[in-house]
């Protein structure tokens, strides 16, 4: 289960420098990075960087919710049909939208908190399903099979601006989802997740944390689902379906589940690497598929922990020569 | 009257198919006890797997039914000996493999076939008539293909050594092996079974309606339901859950439009699972 995998272990404060200096890099990307194309890549990484950031903030409480992609959705849908339909500021609908979402997660987190593990995983594939059908089944509205269109965007057609306040976005989520992570907050959720019968038996409120877990997820797929409404300008919703939340799973388990790092590495690897091969993208799940098996088989700490794999092979290495010369 | 016939011989045939994909998760879900996410795609490819040597290769449709599902079972046989089997009930690394495994088959289908809709020829053709009634011969074979299958796997299950040992390990699985149950040759031959149902499944689903590379995620979700709703440990659970599924999925649509009856269906599902996960008819799964 997840919950032996995460470990409770304190971690190294970042060196804010290295930080800085690839945000700085990020922000010079621009004066470079002249195709349209490669910026809107760019961008949809960063977009998944935070709902793949988000989904393991609701992991490491032992919950594997298999509905994020439908919370992005809500959150989607909500701006979009706020700002579509009602002609509301898009500043306005933007917050709406990941509101709505941590609204409706936390409101579904009680009754789903009784479930664990594997029941919690299908009752969380359910609801999810539940949501794609509701959107629908409202028909104009959102646009039901055909998509959504006409969405008023935040800024004008250059990329440029886009870019630039995704990637201050996302530096300001994960920020958030940091300390989040490692406060005390953080370390409780991670007692709940290995095992939460200890953590009740020192009082630790249970169910209380496991849905401010869900509402915190969920708030920032919602934010990153509504940004992206407002920046795609067209909302259809394969974007949100099981599938969707699949290869947001995908992402974190890539880049793996036990380092903050993991998702940001696992979602960015597998969406921009594929654009290098942009004719054979018929292949693209093979590269995941062969990632995953990878991941489980070789490295099953995720990308992220592959450095530390190397150097352990390294050290081993190095004794078994040492040990040979003497 | 011609409505509610040809609706309750839908229901029956759709269901039918239902309870043997079911069957063939619930058999894998209880005895490797692993969540096989991949079971729809297995469905899929073995539809394709029937369509290939029917189409492909001229072969006999009942002698191809066959053949795919000794190909599908003894993809059963690899998959539990080299995915399943190593990750020793881990759930997350095993859900990563089905994925992983899910992926690379309807690539594979996507690569290969391509999006076109294709589909097996009918097993029986024609139309039975009684008085003003009539049936379509078909559905009528799908739905008796799948009880006799059924009848088969309770027999199986419950008449057989292969059956006892299957129970013992689905409800102690150190136990068993304290008995000298064989528990790898056991779960791999399970895991035979389970693929050789979604074979049948699939190619009895590919002459009813049609195949696509993404029909295995759509019967996931049915198979999923009748398992909630059943709970796990009780074949006659399964198939009165199926029929309760069926016939939801078959006469709802008349009423209804099609995305809110599935809304419908879904938010069933959830309160069931919220208010009493074991289901109806089993045991709750401890994990």
């Amino acid at each position: 289960m997840i919950e032996k995998q995460i470990s409770t272990r304190g971690r190294k404060l970042p060196k804010p420098a290295v930080y800085g200096g690839i945000v700085i890099i990020l922000a010079l990307l621009p004066l470079f990075i002249k195709s349209n194309y490669w910026l809107h890549v760019l961008i949809l990484t960063l977009i998944y960087i935070i709902v793949t950031a988000s989904f393991r903030l609701i992991a490491i409480s032992g919950q594997f919710s298999l509905a994020h992609a439908a919370f992005m959705g809500i959150g989607a849908y909500t701006s979009a049909v706020l700002s579509r339909w009602f002609g509301w500021p898009v500043w306005l609908t933007i917050p709406l939208g990941a509101l709505m979402a941590m609204v409706i997660g936390a409101f579904v987190g009680y009754p789903f908190a009784r479930l664990r593990a594997v029941y919690y995983a299908l009752v969380s594939l359910f609801f999810g399903i539940g949501v794609l059908q509701i959107i629908n089944a409202l028909g104009i509205w959102t646009g039901s099979y055909q998509g959504l269109t006409g969405i008023p965007p935040i800024f004008g057609a250059s990329k440029i601006p886009y870019y630039y306040f995704f990637l201050g976005l996302t530096s300001l989520c994960l920020l958030v989802m940091y300390r989040f992570e490692f406060c005390r907050i953080g370390t409780t959720l991670k007692a709940i997740a290995q095992s939460y019968l200890v953590a009740g038996s020192v009082g630790v409120n249970e169910i209380r944390y496991r849905v401010l877990a869900l509402a915190a997820g969920c708030f920032f797929a919602g934010l990153a689902g509504a940004c992206y409404a407002q920046y795609n300008l067209v909302l259809s919703n394969l974007s949100f379906n099981f599938m969707a939340t699949l290869w947001i799973v995908m992402y974190a388990i890539i880049g793996g589940l036990n380092s903050f790092a993991g998702p940001i590495i696992g979602a960015a690897v597998l969406i921009i690497i594929p654009e290098f091969a942009r004719d054979l993208k018929m292949y693209t799940p093979y590269v995941a598929a062969a990632l995953l098996l990878i991941v489980v088989y070789v490295i099953p700490q995720g990308l992220a922990g592959l450095p530390e794999v190397i150097r352990s092979w390294y050290i081993r290495r190095k004794a078994k020569r040492v040990s040979h010369a003497s | 009257m011609e409505l509610a016939v040809a609706t309750l011989v839908n229901a029956l045939a759709l269901s039918s198919i239902y309870i043997v994909v079911a069957l063939g998760f619930v058999l894998v879900f209880g005895i490797l006890n692993i969540l096989n996410i991949a079971h729809g795609a297995i469905y899929m490819i073995s539809g394709y797997i029937g369509w290939q040597l029917v189409m492909g290769f001229g072969l006999n449709q009942w002698l191809g039914l066959l053949l795919t599902v000794l190909v599908v079972g003894a993809l059963g046989i690899f998959l539990e000996k080299f995915c399943f089997r190593p990750q020793a009930g881990d759930f997350n690394r095993t859900l990563i493999v089905c994925v992983a495994i899910v992926m690379i088959l309807q690539t594979t289908i996507v690569v290969t076939v391509g999006y076109k809709v294709q589909s097996l020829p009918a097993f029986a053709s024609g139309i039975l008539r009684a008085g003003p009634l009539s049936v379509s011969a078909e559905r009528l074979v799908t739905f008796l293909i799948s009880t006799a299958l059924l009848a088969v796997m309770v027999w199986l299950i419950n008449r057989t050594k292969l059956g006892q040992q299957i129970q013992a390990i689905a409800q102690n699985r150190e136990g068993a092996g304290l008995q000298g149950i064989n528990i790898n040759r056991i779960s791999g031959l399970t895991c035979a079974m389970g693929c050789g149902l979604a074979a049948v499944a699939g190619c009895l689903m590919g002459a009813y309606l049609n195949l696509g590379a993404f029909m295995g995620d759509y019967i996931l979700v049915k198979a999923l339901m009748i398992v909630i709703l059943s709970g796990i440990g009780s074949i006659g659970g399964i198939f009165f859950a199926g029929l309760i599924i069926g016939g939801l999925d078959a006469t709802l649509p008349v009423f209804l439009s099609g995305a809110i009856s599935q809304a419908i269906a879904v938010g069933i599902i959830v309160i069931v699972m919220v208010f009493r996960p074991r289901g109806f008819f089993g045991r709750e799964m401890e994990m």
